[in-house]
């Protein structure tokens, strides 16, 4: 590989992996309040997808809108997907895990639980939506905008890597400065306390959920921006995110993003050191090595510590 | 207590066994109807493919239900197998418990082919591809005594593929890719041999099916300074790949098979697909004069133009309809299946018959361009590589 490659994956690795950081913060959110693997995550991630592809439909941007237009249309295709993936985990919450809850089942329960609501999920939406892949409609004229060590990069690249910075951010701060990220905090560390403390446990915990789902769902938007919407869409980037999420340490917010970083880096000079074949067994080489030598994960502490 | 508890399971228990076995002498044949099954995707990832068939197969038994010239009704039974191999066992077995199934259009898939030709091989049940192309698929060791083949298999697409990009484009080098399905790695196999025996150097690489993002492997083709692509795969990944091959700076050119010859692939894929090459060893139904009369009835049965297979479906449904009428509507699953594999029959698109091992008899690839969202039909590719 020559250097030039070698910058070329690289950029393109964290492109992918900024992604897989968006959607690991969604387990790594829920893992940290309730300690629970919310494996419908990859669910909420495909109906945020839907999301902006109805928008999209209804508001049906005609061929090479203006630039001012594609920005409203990428904004609506957003918002959309935000809506879509905010409701999905709020309403998994509540109809799935809240009544667990209620009645103290125990975590194995659950996890199950999760799985259940993942398949029940993606195949509504496949009898929803029909089980077709879906284009999602031409919102600019992609080209390249600039290079990045002589790595071209695209406006959807560039839309990518930017939503998922500023996401990123954003939830970094709201985590550490307002009251809901205290709460939050409070929780993970020891919802019993918390609620002693006179937080609201319920509440913080349907708007974490819904946190997790806006990213998720955005991040579904974001990556059928970059292939098509289809109901199967959720699986293999939700797999891979959550591993994500282990790989950083699971319950830490900044682990999360690091992990997915790093494993989108991973994923992406796989494929032209050894072939697309082995893209995922690197990645999960990645994971058990870590397991073995660090099980946390690299900046595995709970959310409630390290945020 | 421990009788009554007994009695209490007991009664459900008898009572819902009597229903069962009352519901299994119910069913069956009754009023001498003949079912054409036809075994394909139609749900999951590539159910576009599957339709077209579907389609062609229901018009076949509507238009003959209709002519009045049988003394039998013809019915349509469908049996999704989603295009995988491991849901194609359960479809198949489905299938040949329906008794008043006589034939099967299908698989239409060669991976599913490949896990379901031995159930129907064990029950004599003939299954006429009109898609499978796999080489191996006629291979005598497999004993798919039950299989035929419709269609020209993949040494024929994956050569016609060689000879276009070595004479007609003059590549020096070809990027492969096939998708780690039966269906890809045959045909890129293929493909690879063609092209080396023409002194093109080919790299060869392999994309398994639902890679979440291919922009690594589309700078990896670019960056090897390949003049020119195959992609051994399904329209539902070609298209992303089309898309990331655009916006990596891709010129040069790009070839597909069958399994890509879509408008699914022109919509998912937009801009990206243009001049892309498909190949197919299906004609075009809107094209070719033979076919014409079938594209306008498919048309208005089920308001859009046929796709890919569709009318090569259609024609096989025909066939195994001709030979049920010769041999009576009690026909036996095994008669129908020797006299199928004796037969030749004059279709729209083709003449239909086989070779040992149910091999079809015939060569012919042709190959189609997308230019401006269509794919426009080019010809027989032999023909057009000069």
């Amino acid at each position: 590989m020559s250097l030039q490659e070698f910058w070329d994956y690289l950029v393109l690795g964290v492109m992918l992996g900024s992604l897989y950081a968006v959607i690991a913060i969604g387990y790594t959110l829920v893992y940290g309040v309730l300690q629970l693997i919310n494996f419908a995550h990859s669910e909420v991630f495909m109906l945020g997808a839907y999301g902006s592809l109805i928008v999209l439909q209804l508001v049906s941007p005609g061929d090479n809108p203006s630039a001012l237009a594609s920005i409203g249309f990428v904004a609506l295709a957003m918002a959309g997907s935000a809506l879509f993936g905010g409701v999905t985990a709020y309403g998994l919450e509540k109809v799935a895990y809240r009544p667990l809850r209620r009645r103290g089942a125990p975590r194995l329960i659950f996890l199950i639980t999760a799985i259940g609501a993942s398949f029940f999920l993606y195949n509504l939406a496949g009898k929803l939506f029909g089980r077709d892949p879906l284009p999602l409609p031409e919102m600019y004229d992609n080209h390249t905008v600039f290079s990045l060590f002589g790595a071209g990069v695209n406006i959807t690249q560039m839309l990518q890597f930017a939503t998922a910075v500023v996401m990123m951010v954003a939830l970094d701060m709201l985590v550490t400065r307002t009251k809901l990220g205290k709460g939050i905090r409070a929780v993970a560390q020891d919802a019993e306390v918390a609620g002693l403390m006179g937080v609201d446990i319920d509440k913080v915990i349907s708007r974490t959920f819904i946190i997790g789902g806006v990213l998720g769902g955005v991040a579904g938007f974001l990556f059928a921006n970059l292939n098509q919407v289809s109901y199967t869409m959720g699986f293999i980037p939700g797999i891979t995110a959550f591993a994500a999420a282990v790989v950083g340490g699971i319950g830490n917010i900044r682990g999360a993003m690091f992990g997915g970083i790093l494993i989108g880096i991973v994923e992406t000079m796989t494929v032209p050191l050894l072939g697309d074949e082995w893209r995922s067994v690197s990645a999960m080489v990645v994971l058990i090595l870590v397991l073995m030598f660090r099980p946390m994960g690299i900046l595995g502490e709970r959310v409630g510590r390290a945020a | 207590m421990l009788n009554k508890t007994i009695v209490k399971l007991a009664i459900p228990l008898a009572v819902g066994a009597l229903a069962l076995t009352g519901c299994g002498s119910d069913s069956g044949s009754g009023d001498g109807a003949v079912k054409i099954a036809f075994q394909g995707p139609l749900s999951g990832d590539n159910v576009a493919l599957g339709e077209n068939m579907q389609n062609g197969v229901k018009l076949a038994i509507d238009q003959a239900n209709a002519k009045g010239d049988l003394d039998f009704k013809i019915e349509y039974v469908a049996g999704d197998d989603q295009g995988l191999p491991d849901k194609a066992t359960a479809t198949a077995q489905k299938i040949i418990d329906d008794p008043g199934v006589v034939a099967v259009v299908g698989p239409a898939f060669s991976g599913p082919t490949n896990t379901s030709s031995p159930l129907y091989a064990e029950s004599g049940l003939v299954t006429v591809s009109p898609s499978a192309t796999n080489p191996l698929l006629t291979d005598k060791e497999n004993g798919f005594t039950s299989f035929l083949r419709g269609v020209p298999n993949d040494n024929m697409q994956g050569a016609g593929m060689a000879t276009y990009y070595a004479k007609k484009l003059q590549a020096k080098k070809v990027y492969l890719v096939d998708d780690k399905t039966d269906y890809g790695v045959g045909l890129a196999t293929v493909a690879e041999k063609g092209l080396k025996d023409a002194g093109i150097e080919v790299v060869k690489k392999s994309v398994p099916q639902k890679t979440p993002d291919y922009s690594a492997t589309a700078k990896d083709v670019v960056n090897s300074k390949a003049d020119a692509l195959i992609y051994a795969g399904y329209y539902q990944d070609a298209a992303p790949f089309a898309k990331k091959l655009k916006d990596a700076g891709y010129k040069g050119a790009a070839i597909s098979g069958d399994g890509t010859n879509d408008m699914k692939f022109v919509e998912l894929a937009g801009d990206a697909s243009e001049n892309w090459f498909l190949t197919c060893p299906c004609t075009d139904a809107t094209v070719e004069a033979g076919t014409k009369k079938f594209a306008e009835d498919y048309q208005k049965e089920f308001g859009r133009a046929p796709g890919t297979y569709s009318a090569e479906a259609y024609d096989i449904a025909n066939m195994i309809i001709a030979e049920v009428k010769k041999a009576g509507a009690d026909v036996e699953r095994e008669a129908l299946r020797d006299a199928l594999a004796k037969a030749s029959y004059k279709g729209l698109t083709k003449t239909f018959s086989f070779g040992e091992n149910g091999e079809f008899k015939g060569t012919d690839v042709y190959l189609y361009q997308v230019k401006g969202g269509k794919i426009g039909y080019q010809g027989n590719i032999n023909e057009l590589a000069g």
